[in-house]
């Protein structure tokens, strides 16, 4: 555990741009005279969060072209909280609370829970899990019944929302079943229900597979072929490895839903098939919790200001979640009027309206801890279209058309 | 840069010294088209667009000055208030802003406008004559509707992201005072009698209002027309009648405006509009509704006795807002 802090890079960001809009609001006032209802003494409270990753995580590899062109760099997303610790700056004086965000690293994702331990051991409460999905199992243990809200970031895995179903987590990043029941609304909503599908190798190639295969099902979609694609070049292997070949059925399909999480086969794909077909999944139309030209509901903005933040790098699905994630617990502290954890955890797991910047109002399904959220259908240059689409309708809330709805969970964190 | 900032103060109020005033009241109605870049005048009587006035890039809140001789345009895409002649429908001259500039409020008697500088979050004081910005308000995140009230000495500011209304002290220049509203506070109207602030708050699908005296939120309006869902309910825009009896307010996706008991603070009546209806403006004699569809490319008139549409006006893309010159 204080290997976990000793060895990683502990980052204190003291929010240093933050502290005193009360100076700067003096100093903005005239010369000389002391305004009436001039501003408060400087904050008293302090909400500690800390955003946990960790170093060497595969998903943030860079990817790489055969020729060691570098076609995507992919960061932690702890420049989304920062955008969100800065958006909380003007409040500080109004709170009469400031927010210091913690960047904590650690080494394997076994590390993940004795660090965040010891740091809720030392008094954070409130913790940004970027982290793969086997470092969760241990953590729910770890941390049962603690005072902390453990906000996962980046990980989509279903497990962690059904088999594990942990009440101190909030999954603030859709969960694949969320993503692809939007992806396939949007095939029904424009009749493209023949599908042929292209699996990878991999085990998150499966997982996206197999939830893919549910939405269709769910929303009765066909799939009219499962194919399974090998990467390489050899030409006995030609079968699994060319998407003309693959792609050689004798059916007529709609669309191709290629599942490659390492985009590596599927960059292949567009323009190689044997008939001329749009590519779904990990290319051309994918499912997102959030894109650079989403310009609705203030993202340009929020855009704006994070690639700014990150010296123009565009604002990725986790970066939205880790910015929800700081804004729930400021929008807590702010409506509560309070920094105790019990009031603030249950204004976050019970508000109905957080905005996200995506149109339907952000809140916390109180069966399985999933945040309820728009799903947006991104190609490279544009959002086509957001789910839940129109004509999906639910007797409650249109947002529980995606993902697991009460009724089908099999985590019941509300009763 | 600020010779030329200068200069174009000094050609400005040149422009102000022999443009001869118009006369108040053609009744003509300025619509303005976020991404046609445009102002399109439309006939009240006949609804035919009778000038098409190229503007800067993103055209939103428009204002005319008070005895209709300009129309002040604030430009999003340009960072920059644009500002009509009335009488020949040309750009005269540009007010720089802070970077895109949505919605404003003046005071002519200051002349000063109050303008919202989101990726700042500030509010931006400019000096109309001098065309500087003399003074910059630190507010909450994103702050987006700017109210100033009759006498001039408080100025009303929404930050979307901090849910908040800011009291500013406009001869200060700081905040004074700060309430916590619903989620994504976005437009104001007052109270003719200067007693309560009403404000939408686009994401909690409500109206809130705020006691002027005690800063605090007194009350609050649900919507829900019939056969829209809930969460489609997003109101932005709100209008007042002059005797401070009724209220309108555009409720955004759910393509409808409330009609509200201002006394009662209950929902009289739904009027069917188009999506995205954000823009509200009242005619002189409270007769006629005008509300910018933003999805629908159209604006529709309202008769305010029937509370039904009249007639639905193709305009040019994304139109933001509408006001009429009388």
């Amino acid at each position: 555990m204080s290997e976990a802090a000793g060895l990683g890079a502990l980052l204190r960001l003291a929010a240093v741009a933050l502290f005193g809009l009360a100076w700067v609001v003096a100093a903005a006032g005239q010369e000389g005279a002391a305004p009436a209802g001039a501003p408060p003494a400087p904050p008293q409270r302090h909400v500690k969060i800390a955003f946990v990753q960790v170093d060497g995580d595969p998903r943030y590899a860079p990817i790489v072209a055969s020729d060691r062109i570098v076609l995507k760099k992919r960061e932690h997303p702890f420049a989304g909280a920062e955008v969100s610790i800065d958006d909380a700056a003007p409040l500080q004086r109004i709170l009469g609370a400031d927010f210091a965000l913690d960047r904590i690293a650690v080494r394997s994702p076994a590390d993940v829970a004795p660090a965040i331990k010891q740091a809720a051991d030392a008094g954070t409460h409130f913790f940004l899990v970027d982290a793969p999905a086997a470092a969760y199992a241990p953590l729910a243990v770890a941390m049962h019944g603690r005072d902390v809200l453990l906000f996962n970031v980046s990980e989509p895995d279903d497990a962690l929302r059904r088999q594990l179903c942990a009440a101190e987590f909030v999954h603030v990043y859709p969960s694949r079943a969320q993503l692809m029941d939007g992806l396939v609304q949007y095939l029904v909503s424009r009749k493209w229900t023949n599908l042929l599908e292209f699996e990878g190798p991999s085990s998150a190639d499966a997982a996206m597979t197999e939830a893919f295969e549910h939405s269709a099902k769910k929303f009765g979609v066909h799939i009219v072929a499962q194919q399974k694609f090998e990467p390489g070049t050899d030409p006995r292997q030609r079968e699994h490895n060319d998407p003309a070949l693959l792609s050689a059925i004798n059916r007529d399909f709609d669309v191709v839903f290629a599942a490659d999480s390492d985009f590596d086969f599927v960059r292949t794909v567009p323009y190689h098939l044997v008939r001329p077909r749009p590519v779904i999944g990990s290319i051309d139309l994918r499912p997102v919790a959030w894109h650079w030209t989403w310009d609705h509901n203030g993202a340009p903005q929020v855009n704006s200001r994070f690639e700014k933040k990150a010296n123009g790098g565009h604002m990725t699905g986790a970066d939205w979640a880790s910015w929800l994630a700081v804004k729930m617990i400021v929008q807590a502290v702010l409506h509560t009027r309070s920094t105790d954890f019990a009031k603030d955890r249950a204004f976050i797991l019970g508000y109905g309206s957080f905005d996200g910047d995506k149109g339907l109002a952000v809140s916390v399904r109180s069966w399985d801890h999933q945040v309820r959220q728009a799903v947006l259908l991104a190609a490279p240059y544009e959002v086509v279209a957001s789910a839940p689409i129109e004509g999906f309708l639910h007797q409650s809330n249109e947002l529980d058309t995606l993902g697991d709805d009460q009724p089908e969970s099999t985590c019941h964190l509300d009763r | 840069m600020l010779r030329l900032i200068v200069a174009l103060g000094l050609i400005l109020g040149l422009a102000f010294a022999v443009t001869p005033a118009a006369a108040k009241g053609t009744g003509l109605i300025y619509v303005s088209n976020e991404k046609s870049n445009n102002i399109l005048v439309i006939d009240p009587k006949s609804y035919k667009i009778v000038n098409d006035i190229a503007v800067s890039r993103r055209p939103r809140d428009m204002h005319f000055n008070a005895d209709h001789t300009k129309l002040y345009v604030a430009c999003g895409d340009d960072d920059d208030i644009d500002v009509l002649d009335v009488a020949s429908g040309k750009v005269v001259g540009k007010l720089a802003t802070g970077s895109s500039p949505e919605t404003f409020a003046m005071d002519e008697a200051r002349r000063r406008i109050y303008v919202s500088d989101e990726e700042a979050s500030t509010l931006a004081i400019v000096d109309m004559d001098k065309n500087i910005i003399e003074k910059e308000v630190p507010t909450g995140a994103e702050p987006e509707g700017v109210m100033v009230s009759k006498d001039g000495k408080t100025v009303y500011v929404t930050s979307e992201v901090g849910d908040l209304v800011h009291e500013i002290d406009a001869d200060r220049g700081y905040v004074t005072r700060d309430v916590v509203v619903a989620t994504r506070p976005r437009r104001f109207a007052a109270t003719p009698d200067g007693k309560e602030l009403w404000v939408s708050t686009e994401m909690a699908g409500e109206v809130n209002i705020i006691d002027r005296q005690k800063f605090v939120v007194t009350g609050k309006i649900d919507f829900l027309p019939p056969g829209m869902r809930q969460s489609d309910v997003t109101p932005v825009g709100l209008a007042m009648t002059k005797d401070g009896k009724t209220a309108y307010v555009t409720l955004g996706h759910a393509a409808h405006v409330a009609v509200v008991d201002v006394a009662t603070r209950k929902v009289l009546d739904y009027i069917l509009v188009g999506k995205r209806s954000w823009g509200i403006t009242l005619s002189d004699d409270q007769k006629t509704l005008y509300v910018a569809n933003g999805l629908g490319d159209d604006i529709t008139v309202i008769d305010t006795a029937s509370r039904k549409p009249i007639i639905a006006i193709p305009v040019g893309r994304v139109p933001w807002g509408v006001v009429v010159d009388e």
